[in-house]
């Protein structure tokens, strides 16, 4: 009943947005925050309860049920806690910006969509629910037009083709098994053969896994994210695409089973090792391309694809830590890259709309509070201990490096250090450095979207040093699919070969960091100076920008950059070039003239009368 | 007795740096035909330096090199030091990859905020350079953690007290060499001198810094230098089974490195990273592969 309660909100509240941005914009906004809050209301007293709601009754013979448990709380959870965020930061962001009304109904139904497919009992709902989110994040995306409407365009196509693919699994399924609910299919699975449920893998994969953008389904990402306005970017990057892991969860281990899915491919090469290397492979190569982006948002894009890298490296590892560590790194990812994406928006909001690292700089002095969020946001991408990123990442590393998969590990452990340095050029670009002249009267971030950051970076923090509270919902994920319980405390993991102990490491530098300032504090206190008051080894200091910000890492380029073409991306090009190119043809041929068509027909039968008196074959 | 450790082994770690820095000055006087200065000059420049005048940039500044120095601080904690080790079931040999980010992150963060180009040069070239010899060193960690099935650095010590150095033991040699070829870019010394290159830019992320954070950065180099050689001896040498042998073994470790500091001129960060990735790289990467394909 709270379930049919949760989608009428969810779904009503977008249309009737919708509506009051008719009567007035003031009403429209505290309405959007009132439903997004009565959501995260309605789910979090969801938690722990395992439900079942058929919400509609014969679509096509086949009921449509809604249900909870705890897989499905924990995305709906993150979900909805993002969504209210998201429109909360939209509330200054949009500010002025036309067709509000439209952007924020928008924002609801994908909002609502997400909770739809999560909390979907069968595949057909689900199927509906992915469908109603694939279309309105295309409007949402291609919301700016321009070079927004080509991005769009482009997850509209490949995000399609995901959508054929699962559609053919579904009708396959059902065709089957007769039925749809998710027990049933399990049911079924369970006995089939070997090469029919790697066949499903891959039609459900397809779909599921270029919405989660793992290599090589990852080309329509970058664009998107950075096309797409700052607040969605958020929901996009924090969310949206994970529900590309919610589906390949709910496949590998609800649908296929956990004992189908690791033994699928036989001895030497499993299919869920192949999944490992795709895992690695997304994780290295994106790494190295987000070094040397120089939009600040097609920075976080690329570090989102290598992200969900780590994530799928956890989930298809399939041990009971990388698959906690997986579920985990999606929980800490959503946090953090959605706070790094507002942390842009609110730069662009102030700059009028720059985003680019070669021309910021210095902001540190004009938005300290930003800056010191976006810090914790970058420590929780990198992984630093006391923040979220490290106990999930932590997971992952020591599963890989235990099992004895040391370059998974390798290639794990070295997309860190990548992330160091993008995550470090992140930070420098926009906040360090010289000021600008033109920044010099800017004014701090508005509350509205302080709120939303200060509120997210406080949970990478809170994660990070007491692990125990998301590890623990986890660890009931990982069980119901067959792992065993994780031996969580509070503070961490207790296991024989290498415990974890949060507490221990943030008392360590806790004490560490108030010894060395009091002996700091000791000495002479130096004098505060103007950034133009710079040492340069007794060359002349210039009056006007002197920064260090172009072509940041410019020799490890000169390096690498031949080895990072992105050939899946050209070769997708090439393919609707190709594609178009064949259209062209074709349209040559179907002219659109009436006699043009009436002489093929005359063509074709002369053709057939003149093979019929030749040859007489029938 | 293991509080007392908490404490002490900052204590010492300090003293041991402070004297190889010392003794480095004194080692390359001689090799230059020079006397040099006495072997605790550099307790007496930090000593004086937190007198002098100095200025800062902001807030941050100030923040970001004392966090610096308190990684190190940490991280000192996670070493087995012959035998005891304070912090050793707190995430082992992971936890120890992470906290030695803190070092130059917190130096990052406070040079960036300097607004000098020629800090954000050094920053850059730190970062590069440590991206140049991380790979060939996880790789060298992935063999060690691989071959004795642990991430726990004191079980890593205490499994070659009982098969001998991990450096002479058959399939970890090639994993020992590569070690040895890129330890001289983990310490920062000459040929890898890039980040602070005092000619070129300045002293690159130090350039802004005098005073007390000039004692503070000073105190951090001592300390890095300890833990550089340390780590070396305790992954590969077969640590120590009391704090004298342990450091006995790092002076010899720290007094090869300086010849070849002695020895060679400064390269350039690309012609490092190149020089990392190719060979210590190959014979890391064999190395682990003879690990993972050999197994027990």
């Amino acid at each position: 009943m709270i379930l049919g309660l949760l989608l009428t909100v969810a779904f009503g509240g977008a249309l009737l947005t919708y509506l009051l941005g008719k009567v007035s914009s003031k009403l429209r906004d505290w309405f959007a925050v009132l439903v997004s809050l009565a959501l995260v209301a309605l789910v979090v007293s969801l938690y722990g309860k395992t439900l079942s709601f058929p919400f509609y009754e014969g679509f096509l013979g086949m009921p449509l049920t809604l249900r909870v448990d705890g897989l499905s709380w924990l995305f709906a959870v993150s979900a909805s806690a993002i969504g209210l965020l998201s429109v909360v930061f939209s509330l200054g962001y949009m500010k002025g910006k036309d067709r509000t009304s439209f952007y924020y109904s928008m924002l609801l139904l994908v909002n609502a969509a997400m909770l739809g497919v999560v909390l979907s009992g069968d595949l057909l709902a689900l199927f509906v629910f992915w469908e109603i989110m694939s279309w309105s994040t295309f409007l949402l995306i291609s919301y700016n037009g321009g070079p927004a409407l080509t991005a769009g365009m482009k997850y509209f196509v490949m995000s399609f083709v995901g959508s054929l693919a699962m559609l053919a699994g579904v009708l396959t399924l059902h065709g089957s098994f007769g039925t749809l609910e998710f027990g049933g299919v399990a049911a079924g699975m369970s006995s089939a053969s070997p090469g029919y449920v790697l066949a499903i893998l891959v039609l459900f994969g397809v779909a599921f896994w270029t919405k989660n953008a793992i290599w090589p389904f990852h080309a329509w990402l970058p664009p998107a994210h950075s096309e797409a306005p700052s607040p969605f970017s958020a929901v996009l990057s924090g969310i949206l695409i994970k529900m590309g892991v919610y589906g390949f969860l709910l496949l590998s281990f609800v649908l296929v089973g956990l004992k189908s899915f690791v033994s699928l491919g036989g001895g030497s090469v499993p299919f869920h090792t192949v999944l490992s290397v795709v895992g690695a492979i997304t994780i290295l190569l994106p790494t190295f391309i987000a070094i040397f982006q120089t939009d600040a948002k097609r920075l976080l894009a690329w570090s989102t694809v290598a992200q969900a890298g780590y994530i799928i490296l956890g989930i298809s590892f399939a041990t009971s830590l990388s698959v906690a560590g997986g579920v985990l790194h999606f929980l800490s990812h959503a946090v953090f890259k959605a706070l790094l994406f507002m942390v842009v928006g609110a730069v662009e909001y102030r700059t009028g709309g720059v985003r680019d690292l070669d021309s910021l700089g210095g902001l540190i002095k004009r938005m300290p509070v930003t800056f010191v969020v976006a810090v914790i946001g970058v420590c929780g991408l990198i992984g630093v201990p006391l923040t979220n990123g490290f106990v999930s990442k932590w997971l992952i590393y020591k599963t890989l490096i235990l099992e004895r998969s040391p370059f998974l590990a390798f290639a794990a452990l070295f997309g860190t250090w990548g992330t160091i340095l993008y995550g470090y050029k992140f930070l420098h670009n926009i906040f360090l450095g010289q000021l600008p002249q033109r920044y010099e009267d800017m004014e701090r971030a508005p509350f509205s979207m302080v709120l939303p950051m200060t509120i997210l970076s406080v949970v990478v923090v809170l994660f990070g040093v007491l692990p125990g509270i998301p590890l623990s919902v986890v660890d009931t994920i990982g069980v119901s699919f067959g792992f065993e319980s994780l031996d969580v405390s509070l503070w961490g993991l207790a296991s024989d070969s290498g415990a974890l102990n949060t507490v221990n490491i943030l008392v360590a530098v806790l004490v560490g960091f108030v010894v060395v300032w009091s002996v700091f504090r000791s000495g002479a206190r130096g004098a505060r100076v103007d950034q133009s008051d710079s040492y340069a080894a007794g060359a002349a200091v210039p009056t006007d920008r002197y920064q260090y910000s172009v072509r940041f890492y410019a020799p490890l380029r000169g390096m690498v950059a031949p080895y990072l073409k992105d050939l899946v991306d050209s070769f997708y090009v090439r393919l609707a070039g190709w594609v178009g190119g064949l259209g062209d043809g074709l349209r040559r041929v179907y002219t659109g003239y009436v006699g043009d068509y009436v002489m093929y027909i005359v063509l074709f039968l002369a053709a057939l009368i003149f093979i019929q008196t030749t040859w007489s074959p029938w | 007795m293991r509080v007392l450790w908490f404490i002490l082994s900052p204590l010492i770690a300090l003293a041991v740096g402070l004297f190889f820095l010392g003794l480095s000055r004194r080692i390359m006087a001689r090799i230059h035909w020079r006397y040099g200065p006495p072997l605790y000059q550099p307790l007496i420049d930090i000593l004086r330096q937190f007198t002098q005048k100095s200025v800062s940039h902001g807030r941050l500044f100030d923040i970001g090199i004392v966090l610096s120095l308190a990684g190190s601080i940490v991280l000192i904690e996670f070493l087995p030091f012959g035998g005891v080790c304070p912090m050793s079931s707190s995430g082992g040999m992971l936890v120890i990859l992470y906290v030695m980010l803190l070092m130059p992150l917190g130096v990052a963060l406070s040079g960036g905020e300097a607004a000098n180009p020629n800090t954000s040069i050094g920053i850059s070239r730190n970062l590069i350079l440590a991206m140049g010899y991380e790979l060939p060193l996880l790789l060298v960690l992935l063999a060690l953690m691989t071959r004795y099935e642990t991430i726990s650095i004191v079980e890593i010590v205490s499994a070659q007290r009982e098969a001998g150095p991990a450096f002479v033991s058959f399939p970890l040699v090639l994993s020992g060499v590569a070690y040895l070829l890129i330890l001289p870019a983990v310490l920062g010394v000459r040929p890898f001198e890039v980040v602070q290159a005092p000619q070129e830019i300045a002293s690159g992320p130090v350039a802004e810094y005098g005073g007390p954070y000039l004692a503070l950065v000073t105190i951090q180099h001592a300390l890095s230098l300890f833990i550089g050689t340390s780590l070396f001896v305790n992954l590969l040498w077969g640590g120590a089974s009391n704090p004298v042998v342990l450091i006995l073994k790092m002076l010899v470790v720290f007094v090869l490195v300086l010849f070849v500091n002695a020895s060679f001129p400064r390269l350039r960060v690309e012609q490092a990273v190149r020089y990392l990735w190719r060979w210590p790289s190959l014979a890391a990467l064999a190395g682990l592969i003879l690990v993972a394909t050999i197994g027990r």
